[in-house]
């Protein structure tokens, strides 16, 4: 077992959503406040240990002919669970995620990884894969929450510091509103994507292309 | 890298061997004659065999393995579904009700708000109850859901007993941040239906409710849940 290796894929070398490029649906549209990214971020690692858990469990009972069925089955049943479990006891982030939790479902990252590596490594190990994939997500989630809230909104960490009211920074006056909107989604994903590119080209000594 | 790499064989023999001692036939044309295996089928088929002949044919015990594999997934799931549903409900039906109670009080204060039951209420108006003090009734709260920009809405209207705006509170709604909001969410904006009745018309005539630039499918959606709401009490109320 590699655990330094997994977690440096997940959070950094095949990061879901900047290098696998899984999962862009729910990151355009859920990262427009902290609380959001962030209750999507937990939401989406817990499910996607959970299911990567049970169908490495399951790997060598599931024939191959159905496996995909197998696994959106095991998947929907964690999402449902997390949803109801969310609008009984966290009704505020149910509330703000809305619509988004049912669409884990079909969450790339999830399917990707139950079809790339739980189905094919054993318990540990596939666990260990859901939560640092978990976490690479849930970090993207972040930093492009963090940056669309603040030019967007002009505030940081809206409806989870300071009361709910988040800390402002600037007046929403001046903000930029586009930054929340989807195309606001697009441009930061696409700059961090650029960025990452950028910083492993210099790592690799290949001058970034 | 290469742990990877060796995983899939190390699982293919694992995977097949099963099959195999089942039913040799069935293992290999589902490992070696892919491409041939769906040809043979259809044919099979043209000849009257169908489905029929594929349940008695050599891959039986494999379909069979299939389908009790994933009926017995499915059936674990639906059973820890209900689990999970059965507990949680009464948690999601309870804190539901409290988020209305909070926005009767909001939209006009009294002491009980009793249903009202046996009406024909107008479209959109889901519920509309009396709200008593002291046993009197002072005014009417309707629950009403609309559309906005975002898909469905649902509100509380509070009517005074001359059929006047005493209050409106959203209670869930889908509207884009930051847009929508501005009307959904925003008391302010919300207070300026107080007073008014029937009809409200947006942005025009004597019983005007000013709406919010670039939120004009919000405005609209919460202006036909109030005049709903205010067609259902004057019903009651003449």
């Amino acid at each position: 077992m590699n655990v330094g290796k997994q977690i440096k894929e997940g959070l950094w070398s095949q990061n879901p959503v900047l290098v696998q490029l899984l999962g862009m649906c729910s990151t355009l549209a859920i990262t427009t406040s902290f609380s959001n990214g962030l209750g999507m971020g937990v939401s989406v690692t817990i499910i996607l240990t959970l299911s990567n858990v049970i169908i490495s469990l399951l790997r060598k009972i599931i024939p191959d002919k159905i496996r995909i069925a197998a696994y959106i089955v095991v998947i929907a049943t964690f999402v449902t669970m997390v949803d109801l479990l969310l609008q009984a006891y966290l009704p505020d982030i149910a509330e703000s995620l809305g619509v988004f939790i049912p669409l884990i479902v079909v969450n790339c990252i999830i399917l990707a990884r139950a079809e790339a590596f739980a189905s094919k490594n054993r318990v540990l190990p596939a666990a260990i894969d859901g939560l640092c994939q978990g976490f690479g997500y849930t970090l993207v989630l972040l930093v492009m929450s963090v940056i669309r809230e603040f030019l967007g909104n002009g505030t940081f960490g809206a409806g989870l510091l300071n009361g709910g009211e988040g800390y402002k920074v600037f007046s929403s006056d001046y903000s930029a509103l586009m930054m929340v909107m989807p195309v606001g989604g697009f441009l930061t994903l696409g700059v961090l994507i650029a960025l990452m590119q950028w910083v492993q080209g210099r790592s690799a000594g290949k001058g970034g292309k | 890298m290469s742990r990877r790499d060796k995983r899939p064989e190390d699982k293919k023999p694992a995977e097949t061997a099963p099959v195999q001692s089942t039913a040799p036939a069935a293992a290999d044309t589902a490992a070696s004659e892919m491409p041939p295996a769906p040809r043979r089928d259809r044919r099979e088929r043209k000849e009257g065999g169908g489905l029929g002949a594929l349940l008695a044919g050599p891959e039986r015990p494999y379909i069979l393995r299939l389908t009790v594999t994933l009926f017995g997934i499915s059936a674990a799931a639906a059973l820890l579904l209900g689990i999970v549903y059965y507990i949680t409900k009464p948690v999601i039906d309870w804190r539901t009700e409290e988020k209305t109670k909070a926005a009767m009080a909001m939209v006009l204060e009294a002491e009980a708000y009793p249903k009202v039951e046996g009406l024909t209420l107008p479209d959109g108006v889901t519920a509309l109850h009396a709200a008593t003090d002291g046993g009197e009734t002072v005014g009417y709260v309707c629950e009403v859901s609309s559309n906005g920009f975002g898909g469905a809405m649902s509100l509380v209207v509070g009517v005074g007993l001359d059929g006047r705006v005493t209050g409106v509170s959203v209670i869930k709604h889908s509207e884009t941040k930051n847009i929508g909001t501005k009307v959904v969410m925003s008391s302010k904006v919300l207070s300026r239906f107080i007073g008014l009745e029937s009809p409200v018309t947006l942005n025009g005539g004597t019983n005007r409710f000013d709406g919010v630039t670039g939120a004009t499918f919000s405005s609209k959606g919460v202006t036909a849940a109030v005049n709903a709401a205010l067609t259902a009490v004057d019903a009651v109320l003449s």
